[in-house]
């Protein structure tokens, strides 16, 4: 890879990069040493990256999500990465703006359920892309999407107009 | 996209904005780049600690057996033994001496 191909790909790419890593970690500075941790990886090792195997978006968000999962693991060794039977309970919505409530939402997550729905609901990428980003099957994709969007229907239901379904806790 | 049948939690979700990368992340990635034969002055390398203990073992040992192995050893003889079974004594000794000034004549 050459220098103004590497310049190319982090202007295209260090938005999205940033995104991810800020709405995964809910910290700037860890988002920030992600990204540049994540082009670390493309710049020493480019021959890792196939484009016939997906868009280098898609290659770029792989790395710094494991680099996101491996400092989660560091971290908080405790929480397990894999919860699909967890029931987030709705949040105490007093005292916060909408969009802080939300955050404490999607950070309440369980890590695979919070990277699946940061991609597809603020990245807009497809099932498919984000199989791809997360090294996981398309199935395993949706279950998980749609356990996010349980939890976070359950978290904030107290902002979101009632329609017939209860969203409590068990 | 895998379609999100709930418009109400899709919008609520939305409002949760982050901006995109600070400027100062393109000082950290783009400025800090250097040429690879740099590494080997400046980088470093994560050794697992098993290895790292095999290796300083085979260190020590390889260093305990070279010294014990100098030590061992004798000091080297001369090239060329000389035998002074053949050595005879001469008789007589007859010394003769000649002066420097001899040589000018």
């Amino acid at each position: 890879m050459t220098d103004p191909d590497f310049r190319d790909a982090f202007h295209r790419h260090k938005d999205v990069l940033y995104r991810f890593a800020y709405r995964m970690t809910g910290s700037g500075a860890a988002a920030e040493d992600t990204v540049q941790d994540t082009f670390l990886v493309l710049w020493r090792r480019p021959e890792a990256y196939d484009p016939g195997r997906g868009a280098l978006r898609a290659f770029l968000l792989g790395i710094a999500r494991n680099l996101l999962l491996k400092r989660a693991r560091d971290e908080r060794s405790y929480d397990p990465l894999v919860d699909e039977s967890s029931i987030c309970p709705p949040i105490d919505v007093v005292g916060l703006e909408r969009a802080q409530i939300v955050a404490r939402a999607i950070q309440a997550l369980p890590p695979l359920q919070r990277e699946a729905v940061i991609l597809a609901e603020y990245e807009e990428m497809t099932l498919e892309e984000i199989a791809r980003a997360t090294e996981a099957e398309i199935a395993a994709v949706k279950s998980r999407l749609h356990r996010a969007r349980e939890n976070l229907r359950r978290m904030l239901a107290p902002l979101l107009e009632k329609k017939g379904t209860f969203y409590g806790t068990k | 996209m895998e379609p999100n049948d709930d418009p109400q939690l899709r919008k609520l979700l939305r409002e949760w904005e982050v901006s995109g990368a600070p400027p100062s992340l393109d000082e950290r990635v783009l400025g800090r780049r250097r040429p690879w034969w740099q590494f080997l002055f400046t980088g470093y390398i994560r050794v697992p600690v098993p290895l790292g203990v095999a290796m300083t073992v085979a260190l020590v040992v390889l260093a305990v057996y070279f010294v014990r192995d100098r030590a061992r050893t004798p000091i080297a003889p001369p090239g060329k033994t000389v035998s002074l079974t053949e050595f005879r004594p001469v008789d007589n000794v007859n010394v003769r001496i000649i002066r420097s000034g001899y040589e000018s004549h």
